[in-house]
Order: C-alpha cells, then sequence, then structure tokens
C-alpha cells in the first residue's frame, strides 16, 4: 500500500462546518459502542435513569455469570462451542481450500475451467436456500445438535471465496521452483508443503482471517440446527436477551460486551490481514 | 493415448481437489439440487412428499401478499442500504486517501463495526431505538420531545431504524473498496492536475470518481448479492414488524420453512433466490473480468 499523501486536503477541510461535521459522525459512530462498554459497568436502575452520565463507580454485578445461568442463558458455554466449532471449521476449512486451490492453480486436474467457474458462481450463494435440505440432512443423521451439524456446513460455504483467492495467489508462483524441487526427487505433496506453503503464509492468513469472522458471526444456520441450550454458539445464545430483561438492561449490556470483546480484540490483532483479504476476495465476510 | 505418468499426474491433481469437492457436493450442489425438487412437492416436516407440480409457483406468485411484499421491501432496502453506505465509505476513503490527520484512527474506527457479531450490534440498537433508549433520551435532553418515537413499532420508521443501522454498520466495508481503487490511481495524474491548476475539489470530481467507476460496479452487485440474503438484521430487530412492515425475502422463508413448516412452499423461494443471486455473480463475472485470469483467457 502506498503511502498516503500528508495534507493534500487542500480548500477541502478548511471549512469549519465540514470539520464539525466529520467529528460529529465520528461521535454517531463511536457512540453506541462506548455507551454498551459504559452501561455495562452501571447498575441496571441507573442504565436508563441515568443514561448519558459516565458510571461513578465501575459496578460487576452485570458480570454475574451465575446469575446468567440462572436464567438459562449460559455465556460461558456459548463463548465454548462457538470456539469449538469455528476453530474446527477454519482448520479443515483452510487445508481443503489450500489443497484444492493449489491442485487447480499448478496441477493436472480434469476440467478445471468448469471448475473454476462452478466455484466463481457459489461465492454469491445465499445459504438461506440451502437450509431446508441441509436440516433434514442432519435429521436423518440423527446428528442436530451437535458440532458438526456446523463444521461442516460453514467450511462447505467458506470453500468458494478461500479457493477462488488463493489459486489467483499460488498461479503467481513460479513454475521452476517447482520444477526444481521435483528435479531433486520430492513428490508433490512434499513440493507444496516444502516450497509453497512458507511463501504463501500471507494470503493464507488474510483468507482465514476474513472466513474467521464470518463463521464466528455466522447466525441463520447455528439458529437452526442448535436447538439445545448447551450446543449454541454466540450469536444464538444471546438471541436468550431478546424481549427479556425489559427493564433490567445492565446484564443484557454485560453480555454483549463479552460477545464483542473477542473479535474487537482480533481486529487490533490481525487488522492489516483482515483489510488485505477482504479487498483481494471483493466479498463481503 | 494417456501415457501411464499423465494418469499418475491427473490422480495427484484429483487427490488435490477431492476434499474441497465432497464439501461442495455434499453441502451445496445436493441442497440446491433438493431444493429445486422440493419446492414441486407439498411436504410439512413428516409423511411423504405429495407431488404438486407448480401450484407453490402459482399461489406464491398470485394469492401470497407477504411475498409481494418482502419482494418490495428486499428491493428497497437494497437500494437504499446500498446508496447511503456507499456514499459514507466514499467520504471516508476520500478523507484517507486525502491523508487527513489520524487517518489511521478513523480507518480503524469506520472499520469496527464491520467485524462486530450482527445479533450483538442488532440487539444493542434494539435497545437505542427503545422507548426508554438513547434516542428518545437524546430528543429528550434536547427538548424535541415531539420527535420522540416507539421507533421500532412504528411502520413508518422501523424501516428506516434498520437502515440507518446497516449504513452504521457496513460503512466501513465499503471504504476498504473504495481506498483500494483510490491507491491503485497514478499520483502523477493528481501532480500533473495540480500543475495545471485545479483545486482539491475538481481533482476529486474530475479524477477520483470517474476512475472508480469499477469499484462501484462491483459494490453494486455485492450489495444485491448480499441483499437477497439479508435476514439477521431484520429477523434480529424487528422479525418483519410491525405488520409486515419490514419482512424481507431471507425472513420468509424462514418463517415458512421453521415457524408453518411448510418446506415444499419455502424452496420455492430457495430457488428463486439462488437463480438470482447466480444470474448476478454470472453477469459479474462476464463484466468485470473476476477470475478471468485463471480461465487462462
Amino acid at each position: 500500500m502506498r503511502r498516503f499523501k500528508k495534507n493534500d486536503l487542500g480548500g477541502l477541510l478548511s471549512n469549519t462546518v465540514i470539520q464539525a461535521a466529520l467529528l460529529l459522525w465520528v461521535i454517531v459512530q463511536m457512540y453506541p459502542i462506548f455507551w454498551l462498554f459504559m452501561s455495562s459497568f452501571k447498575p441496571s436502575n441507573l442504565v436508563r435513569a441515568r443514561i448519558f452520565d459516565l458510571p461513578k463507580s465501575f459496578y460487576f454485578g452485570n458480570y454475574n455469570f451465575a446469575k446468567f445461568n440462572e436464567e438459562g442463558i449460559t455465556i460461558l458455554i456459548y463463548l465454548k462451542n462457538s470456539a469449538i466449532v469455528t476453530g474446527v471449521s477454519l482448520v479443515i476449512l483452510m487445508i481443503t481450500s489450500v489443497l484444492a486451490a493449489y491442485g487447480i492453480a499448478k496441477l493436472k486436474v480434469p476440467g478445471k475451467n468448469i471448475l473454476i467457474v462452478i466455484l466463481l458462481a457459489l461465492i454469491g450463494i445465499p445459504v438461506h436456500a440451502l437450509m431446508v435440505p441441509i436440516f433434514y440432512f442432519f435429521v436423518h443423521l440423527d446428528m442436530i445438535n451437535t458440532y458438526w451439524s456446523l463444521i461442516f456446513p460453514y467450511i462447505a460455504f467458506n470453500i468458494p471465496f478461500a479457493v477462488v483467492v488463493l489459486q489467483t495467489f499460488f498461479r503467481q508462483f513460479p513454475n521452476e521452483f517447482i520444477e526444481a524441487a521435483r528435479i531433486d526427487g520430492c513428490g508433490n505433496l512434499r513440493t507444496f508443503l516444502t516450497i509453497v506453503i512458507p511463501v504463501s503464509l500471507g494470503p493464507i492468513s488474510s483468507v482465514c482471517v476474513v472466513s474467521f469472522l464470518g463463521i464466528w458471526n455466522e447466525f441463520l444456520f447455528s439458529l437452526v440446527m442448535m436447538r439445545n441450550n448447551a450446543v449454541k454458539t454466540l450469536p444464538v445464545g444471546l438471541m436468550g436477551f431478546k424481549g427479556r430483561y425489559v427493564v433490567e438492561w445492565g446484564p443484557m449490556m454485560a453480555a454483549l460486551v463479552i460477545a464483542i470483546i473477542p473479535t474487537i480484540v482480533f481486529y487490533i490483532i490481525f487488522n492489516r490481514s483482515l483489510l488485505k483479504g477482504i479487498s483481494a476476495g471483493a466479498i463481503k465476510g | 493415448m494417456i501415457s501411464k505418468k499423465e494418469i499418475r499426474e491427473y490422480l495427484t491433481g484429483i487427490a488435490f481437489v477431492l476434499p474441497a469437492m465432497i464439501f461442495l457436493i455434499l453441502f451445496v450442489a445436493y441442497p440446491v439440487i433438493q431444493s429445486l425438487v422440493l419446492s414441486f412437492f407439498k411436504w410439512r416436516g413428516v409423511g411423504p412428499w405429495k407431488f404438486v407440480g407448480f401450484d407453490n409457483y402459482i399461489k406464491m406468485f398470485t394469492r401470497d401478499r407477504y411475498f409481494f411484499g418482502a419482494f418490495k421491501n428486499t428491493i428497497i432496502f437494497t437500494i437504499l442500504m446500498m446508496s447511503g453506505e456507499m456514499t459514507l465509505g466514499f467520504i471516508y476513503a476520500l478523507l484517507i486517501d486525502l491523508g487527513i490527520r489520524g487517518w489511521k484512527v478513523y480507518r480503524f474506527i469506520f472499520f469496527l463495526p464491520v467485524t462486530l457479531s450482527q445479533v450483538a450490534i442488532s440487539l444493542l440498537w434494539v435497545k437505542i431505538f427503545q422507548q426508554e433508549g438513547l434516542v428518545n433520551a437524546l430528543f429528550g435532553a434536547l427538548h424535541l420531545e415531539q420527535f420522540q418515537h416507539i421507533w421500532l413499532g412504528d411502520a413508518k420508521f422501523a424501516m428506516w431504524c434498520l437502515i440507518f443501522v446497516s449504513w452504521w454498520q457496513w460503512g466501513g466495508w465499503h471504504m476498504i473498496f473504495f481506498l483500494a481503487g483510490m491507491q491503485a490511481i497514478d499520483p502523477q495524474i493528481y501532480e500533473q492536475a495540480k500543475v495545471d491548476g485545479a483545486s482539491t475539489l475538481r481533482r476529486v470530481f474530475s479524477i477520483t470518481i470517474p476512475l472508480l467507476k469499477n469499484v462501484v460496479f462491483i459494490l453494486i452487485i455485492l450489495c444485491l448479492i448480499q441483499g437477497f440474503k439479508m435476514f439477521d438484521l431484520v429477523y434480529i430487530m424487528t422479525t418483519g414488524g410491525p405488520a409486515a412492515a419490514t419482512e424481507v425475502l431471507g425472513t420468509q422463508i424462514y418463517q415458512h420453512a421453521f415457524d408453518v413448516s411448510k418446506y415444499g412452499y419455502a424452496s420455492v423461494l430457495a430457488v428463486l433466490m439462488v437463480a438470482a443471486s447466480l444470474i448476478v455473480t454470472i453477469f459479474y463475472v462476464r463484466v468485470s473480468g473476476y477470475g478471468q485470469e485463471a480461465l487462462g483467457e
């Protein structure tokens, strides 16, 4: 990415009105999240009665997980479920996609062009349309309420994007290196693992980061598959707050904070790969 | 004749591609075909499928007023959300590209909501729009009580509330695409224009905007594809209400399938959604040449 020009705003931003509008919009953009954090540290009666006030002292009563559990909202279990589903999905997704992308880019595969066209077409497929058949697929296998009923579909839905982006990258990898390794007696798999993978970690991590967000935040399939409280992922678990706590807002604020902190931390750490992955794939996560 | 060596090479290639293909066949291809078949049957989740020909389609197109409402809303939502998000994204990207002081902070702030769970965002905004929520409290503090409403419970406002949340959340996503486009413009073009005495505003309108045509095209297509799929935000914030004012195709399909167990009927919507998204995607691939280099021209 080229360096941004310094102070090339010319007459554009000298206008105080524009500056004020920008500041106002930044407040609109950030205040809801700030308000969420702030409210989570206030006792419920003050969240609404003194809606704009900063908390006088940090009140941790809302972060009382035992109380959530009594209400049937087991935040820590949802977190664990989300972590397992996302982790396993990502590992299998990356292995299968990296292999397939390399195969398409560098090896002989029959019907290669048709394959690429199909993958491109599937990037935008609306997953709602697959919901009923996949639901009954798992009903027949008696696998509803299992992690696998989410993991398998999540892998499949993310493969087209991952393979298309990765194969574009592998294609640019010079054939001479692969040939040289082959002459030295490396098999295809060995060449792939020791020569290609180590220099491809950048794009691989970009794809991984984009897929992570998609899977971690996925809601619809989880809502359909996970009927049992013990296996719900975080987004579905949070729905337990809908229509509840009409008077008491504090606990829900705390739960939402816990729900968004993992992705905020993740965003801070992987900022660069994430932005790269998104513009490379030209696909909304 | 295919030599033994060639067969070996093909087998290796297939071995690399096969695991991914198995996932796609089982969890994408097979469900799409089954949805297509199911759309010609009546089925309530138990018992045998009953073949009804085109009845489901005919019923949806001629008698289902919810379908037309949802269809209309999906289009309105898609267009309004897209235009607002894109405008915001463009402004964000422009300010950052022009080198506003603290651009890293702005980029961080504007993209942050994109990374957050749609469910958490939606639940948060439900509280903000609630009767005793942040918006009404703000109008109260400004002594503008006449502007206080039950935002999500009023058909006049509910749709605009959802649209606003979408602008708020997704503007930063568009920003990334516009930024990538702006970064690709040769700085010398700007330098030349500057020498010729063009003001910053003039340069934006006669250089930046015309050269971003492709980015806008890509974003429109991606927004259309996203528009068909709209579900989380609507389901959580209004569940399609009040009085079906915010019903979209995504919430309809969920309702037909999992609230009233009309699986055949729901499959009609599934087929329509897949068809629409395939048409848009194919159009996109053809016009943009996305992935074209992969096909070896």
